[in-house]
C-alpha cells in the first residue's frame, strides 16, 4: 500500500447508502460549491470528491456480473500532512455528520472519534499514488502562487525603470520580513 | 473596453467532461473497471514496482519521467479494490467476483487532450495498468479507448480543489520561484542600486520560465 | 503510426477550396448568407444553384473565371426540412451554434453575440455562399447574376452580405503575410516532405489522415470520424465563419508604447507577438531579421519546428501566435520521440479574407492614424471536429497558456483585456508586454456544414432520408 507521496496522503473511504437516502445524499452534497464547500475549511485538502455509486458497471466481456447491494459513497482526499489531524478536524464538521449519518453503519451521533473509527473502519488503501509536488503543503502552495503574482506584477511595473528607482519600488514592494 | 477595469473573465480551459467534474481549471476523473484474474496478481506487483521506483528516482533526483512531465495532473492514484469493508446488516456482504481497477486523477486542460495524452505518450503504462480490466481495448486508436474509459467513469456530486485556477505547471512554477527569489531577496538587498539593477536583470532571465 | 495508404479520394464529391486553397488570385470574394422562408421554396433555389458549385477536381484547362461554394447553418439544415433522425447526426456544437458557444469561445465583453453584427449568430442565416473571383469586374457581375436569382426564387432572401478586400501582398491588417501555413494532408499535400503535416523523428514529416478534414474518410484514429448518415455526411465538413474586427490603429500604438522599454525594435517586438517577421518569415528560421524575399508559399520555408533548437523560446517567444495556433513538436521536450502526437489533432485548414480599407500609416508617430473604419478577417478555416480541432485550439492554445506551463497568459495578438495578462518575450532579461489591449474584437460568426455534392443534391430534392 502507498497511501502516501512525500508528505501527501491519498484518502479512501467507501461506505454503504442506506436504503432511500441516496437522493438526499445526492442533493445535499451537490449543493456545495468552491465557497461553500465543506473542505474550503480542511486547510490540508489540496483536492477532494464525493462520488456516488450505484452500483458496479459489467464489461460485456466478463463471464459472470457483479452486483451492489447497495449504492455507496466513495470519499476521496488528496491531503498534505498527517492523515490522523485531517480525519479529526474532517469529523468535527457538521457537514461530514449530515453526510455519513446517510450510510449504513455511521455511529450515531456522527461525528467526533467515533466518526474517525467508523472511516478508518471503510478506508481502502491506496495501491499507486503520484503527486505531482509531494511535500507542499495547501498553505505553502497558496501562498508560492500569490508571491508568484505579485513577482509577475512587479516585473511588469518596474520595466524601464532606472536602477534607483527599482531599488526603491522592490524594497517597497517586497518589505524585510516577508 | 471603455471601463477602467473589466472584470477577470477566467479561461475555460476543462472541457469535455461533466460540470460536476470540474473545479476552475481542474478535471476530476473517477474510474472504476471489473478486473481479471491475471490483474488480481499483477497489478498489486505492479503497484510496488511503481511506487519503488519513484521512490528511488525521487531519491535519486533523477529528472522526471514522462507521467511528470507530461505535468498536467497534480495527483493521480490507481487502487485495486478487493472486498468492500463491512459494517453490519443492514448492509449486504458485496461479493466480488472481481476485483476492481479505482482511479482517479486531478488534472487541467480538456478531458478529451488528457486521454488522448496518455493513449499516445503513456501507452505502455496504459496497457500495464488497463490491460488486465476486462472490455479494455487497446490504447490505441484513441477512440475505443475514451469510449471504454467514459462507459467506466463516474460523475463527481462535488469536487474540490484548494486553488482551483491554479494549473499543475503554474503550482510547480510557483514552488520553485519562492526559494529561488528568497535567495535572491537575501544576497541582493544590501547592495548598491546599480548591482542591485544587474542582479534583478540575471535574476528574471534565471527565472523567466517559472513567471 | 506506420504509414498508410493514401486514400482514393472522391474529389468531384467535396466542394473546392478545402482541400487545395482556389489560391490567391482569386482574391475578389464575397459571402452571404440566404434565409430561407419554407423547406420547397429552398429546396428549389439551392437546386438551380448545384451547377455552379465548384468541387474539388483539379484544374486541367483554362481556371474557372470565379468559384461558387455552399455551406449551411444547424437552422439552414431545418429550414430546408431535413429529417429529425438526420440532423441528430450532427455534432453538439454544431447544433448549438457558436453564438450559444460564447462563453467557451471568449467571446464576451465587446465580442459579446449580442454585439454582433446582426443576423450572425441569430439563426437567421441558413446558407452560406462564398463566391471568389479572379477580378472584381467579375465578381461584381458574379453578385449581380446570384442576387437576382435570389430576389425571382420563391421563399429565399439575402439576409447579410460580407464583402472583402485584398491586401498587398497577401497580407492582413497587422501587417502580415498569412494563409500560407496549412497542414499537410496524405493524398493531397504535392510536396512529397508533407512539411507541416504530423512532426516525426529525425525532422521528417508525415501527411495528416483526410479524415481529420473531411468526413467519410478515416482519420488519425483510422476510424470514420463521427458523421451525419448518408448520403449527408459523406464528402462533407464543418466550417467555421468567424467575423474578427481588428483595431490596427491600437496594435501600433501598443507596440510603440511597448517597445520604449524592451532592447530591440518596435518591428522584432511586433514579430515576437506574432512568429513571423511582416513577410512570413519564422522567427525560428531568422530571429535577428526577416529574409529578404522570404518565399512563405514554399513549403520547405514551412518544414521547421520548434523543439531542437528553441525549447526555451529565445528565438521564437513560446507564446508567439503562430506558436500556439501551431505548435508542431513545441508541446513536447526534448527526447520525447512522439511530440507531434500532443498536438496533431487539432489542425484546421484556413482559407480566410481581409475586408475593409487598409489603414494608412501614421503621419507621425505622435499621432496614429485612427478612422473609425471597420477593417478585419473574416476567419474561415475547416474540420471534421469543431470541438476538438478549432475549439480545441482556442481553448487550450489561444484563450489560455497551460499547454505551454504559460500559466493563463492569452495569445497577445488575439487575446483580450479581461484579464491582468501579459506576454513574456523569454530572452536576456526577458521582456513582458502588459496589459493587453483588444486588438481583436468578434464581430459575429456560425458554425457551418458543408456538404459534399451529393449531399447537396439530396438537400435540394426534398428528400427526407427516412425511407431507404
Amino acid at each position: 500500500m502507498s497511501n502516501g507521496s512525500g508528505q501527501a496522503y491519498a484518502f479512501m473511504a467507501m461506505t454503504p447508502v442506506l436504503e432511500g437516502h441516496e437522493r438526499e445524499l445526492r442533493a445535499y452534497l451537490e449543493s456545495f460549491n468552491q465557497q461553500t464547500s465543506p473542505f474550503a475549511t480542511l486547510t490540508q485538502t489540496h483536492f477532494a470528491r464525493w462520488v456516488i455509486i450505484e452500483d458496479w458497471v459489467n464489461s460485456s466481456a466478463q463471464p459472470t456480473q457483479d452486483h451492489l447491494g447497495s449504492p455507496y459513497l466513495i470519499f476521496t482526499s488528496n491531503l498534505h500532512g498527517r492523515i490522523d489531524d485531517y480525519l479529526d478536524a474532517l469529523c468535527n464538521l457538521e457537514q461530514a455528520s449530515a453526510i455519513w449519518s446517510h450510510c449504513i453503519g455511521c455511529p450515531t451521533p456522527a461525528g467526533g472519534p467515533a466518526l474517525k473509527a467508523y472511516l478508518l473502519h471503510n478506508q481502502l488503501d491506496t495501491g499507486f499514488f503520484v503527486a505531482a509536488y509531494p511535500d507542499a503543503s495547501v498553505e505553502q502552495v497558496q501562498a508560492s502562487l500569490a508571491l508568484r503574482e505579485q513577482l509577475i506584477a512587479f516585473t511588469v511595473r518596474s520595466q524601464g525603470m532606472d536602477p534607483t528607482t527599482l531599488k526603491s519600488a522592490f524594497e517597497a514592494e517586497f518589505p524585510d520580513g516577508d | 473596453m471603455s471601463d477602467e477595469g473589466p472584470t477577470p473573465v477566467e479561461p475555460i480551459t476543462a472541457t469535455g467532461t461533466a460540470p460536476r467534474n470540474v473545479d476552475g481549471q481542474a478535471i476530476a476523473i473517477t474510474v472504476f473497471s471489473s478486473v481479471n484474474w491475471l490483474g488480481r496478481l499483477w497489478l498489486p506487483i505492479l503497484f510496488w514496482a511503481a511506487t519503488l521506483v519513484a521512490r528511488v528516482e525521487a531519491w535519486l533526483g533523477r529528472p522526471p519521467g514522462t507521467l511528470a512531465r507530461l505535468s498536467f495532473i497534480h495527483f493521480a492514484r490507481w487502487t485495486l479494490v478487493r472486498r468492500i469493508p463491512y459494517n453490519g446488516p443492514p448492509q449486504r456482504k458485496e461479493t466480488m467476483t472481481y476485483p476492481r481497477l479505482f482511479f482517479e486523477s486531478n488534472f487541467n486542460g480538456g478531458w478529451q487532450e488528457y486521454i488522448d495524452a496518455f493513449s499516445h505518450i503513456l501507452t505502455t503504462g496504459m496497457k500495464a495498468f488497463w490491460g488486465t480490466s476486462y472490455g479494455f481495448p487497446q490504447p490505441l486508436p484513441a477512440g475505443p479507448f475514451k469510449e471504454y474509459i467514459k462507459e467506466n467513469e463516474l460523475v463527481a456530486s462535488h469536487f474540490y480543489s484548494a486553488y482551483p485556477q491554479a494549473t499543475t505547471t503554474m503550482v510547480l512554477a510557483a514552488l520553485k520561484l519562492a526559494p529561488e527569489f528568497k535567495a535572491f531577496k537575501l544576497q541582493n538587498a544590501d547592495k548598491s542600486a546599480v548591482d542591485f539593477a544587474e542582479a534583478w536583470r540575471e535574476f528574471l532571465t534565471k527565472v523567466q520560465g517559472s513567471l | 503510426m506506420a504509414t498508410r495508404q493514401p486514400p482514393t479520394i472522391d474529389r468531384a464529391d467535396i466542394q473546392g477550396d478545402i482541400l487545395s486553397a482556389y489560391g490567391n488570385k482569386y482574391d475578389r470574394a464575397s459571402y452571404m448568407l440566404i434565409h430561407i422562408d419554407h423547406p420547397a421554396g429552398g429546396q428549389a433555389w439551392l437546386g438551380s444553384l448545384l451547377g455552379r458549385v465548384t468541387n474539388a477536381e483539379r484544374w486541367s484547362g483554362p481556371k474557372p473565371e470565379t468559384t461558387l461554394n455552399v455551406a449551411l447553418t444547424y437552422s439552414g439544415l431545418r429550414a430546408l426540412g431535413v429529417a429529425e433522425e438526420l440532423l441528430r447526426g450532427f455534432s453538439d456544437e454544431f447544433r448549438e451554434g457558436m453564438a450559444a458557444r460564447a462563453a467557451l469561445l471568449g467571446d464576451y465583453g465587446e465580442s459579446a453575440p449580442e454585439r454582433w453584427d446582426q443576423p450572425l449568430g441569430s439563426g437567421t442565416g441558413h446558407v452560406l455562399v462564398t463566391i471568389k473571383a479572379l477580378t472584381t469586374e467579375l465578381l461584381e457581375r458574379e453578385l449581380t447574376d446570384f442576387k437576382r436569382a435570389v430576389e425571382q426564387a420563391a421563399g429565399v432572401s439575402i439576409v447579410h452580405e460580407q464583402p472583402t478586400q485584398p491586401l498587398q501582398e497577401a497580407r492582413e491588417h497587422f501587417g502580415y503575410a498569412d494563409g500560407f501555413s496549412q497542414p499537410a494532408i496524405a493524398g493531397v499535400a504535392k510536396h512529397e516532405s508533407f512539411a507541416d503535416g504530423v512532426p516525426e523523428q529525425e525532422g521528417k514529416w508525415r501527411g495528416l489522415a483526410l479524415g481529420e478534414f473531411i468526413l467519410g474518410y478515416e482519420d488519425e484514429d483510422a476510424l470514420i470520424p463521427s458523421a451525419p448518415a448518408e448520403p449527408l455526411g459523406r464528402s462533407g465538413t464543418y466550417m467555421i465563419y468567424r467575423k474578427l474586427s481588428q483595431d490596427v490603429a491600437l496594435f501600433r500604438k501598443t507596440l510603440s508604447e511597448a517597445a520604449r522599454f524592451y532592447g530591440h525594435s518596435e518591428e522584432q517586438l511586433a514579430a515576437k507577438i506574432v512568429g513571423r517577421w511582416p513577410n512570413g518569415t519564422p522567427l525560428i528560421t531568422s530571429p535577428d531579421r526577416p529574409i529578404v524575399n522570404f518565399n512563405a508559399k514554399d513549403p520547405e520555408n514551412n518544414a521547421f519546428r520548434y523543439l531542437d533548437t528553441d525549447a526555451e523560446g529565445s528565438s521564437c517567444p513560446l507564446g508567439a501566435h503562430i506558436r500556439r495556433t501551431n505548435p508542431r513538436d513545441a508541446l513536447g521536450w526534448k527526447g520525447l520521440k512522439n511530440a507531434g502526437l500532443l498536438s496533431y489533432r487539432h489542425r484546421i485548414i484556413r482559407r480566410g479574407m481581409s475586408y475593409g480599407p487598409p489603414l494608412p500609416a501614421a503621419a507621425s508617430d505622435a499621432q496614429p492614424a485612427e478612422d473609425g473604419v471597420e477593417r478585419g478577417l473574416v476567419f474561415v478555416c475547416f474540420n471534421a471536429s469543431i470541438s476538438r480541432q478549432f475549439e480545441g485550439i482556442q481553448t487550450q492554445w489561444v484563450n489560455d497558456g497551460n499547454a505551454f506551463h504559460l500559466g493563463h497568459d492569452k495569445d497577445f495578438l488575439l487575446g483580450d483585456s479581461s484579464t491582468t495578462n501579459k506576454m513574456t518575450v523569454q530572452g536576456d532579461p526577458p521582456f513582458m508586454l502588459s496589459p493587453q489591449p483588444a486588438f481583436v474584437t468578434t464581430r459575429g460568426g456560425e458554425y457551418l456544414f458543408v456538404p459534399g455534392l451529393a449531399a447537396l443534391r439530396f438537400l435540394a430534392s426534398g428528400a427526407d432520408g427516412t425511407r431507404t
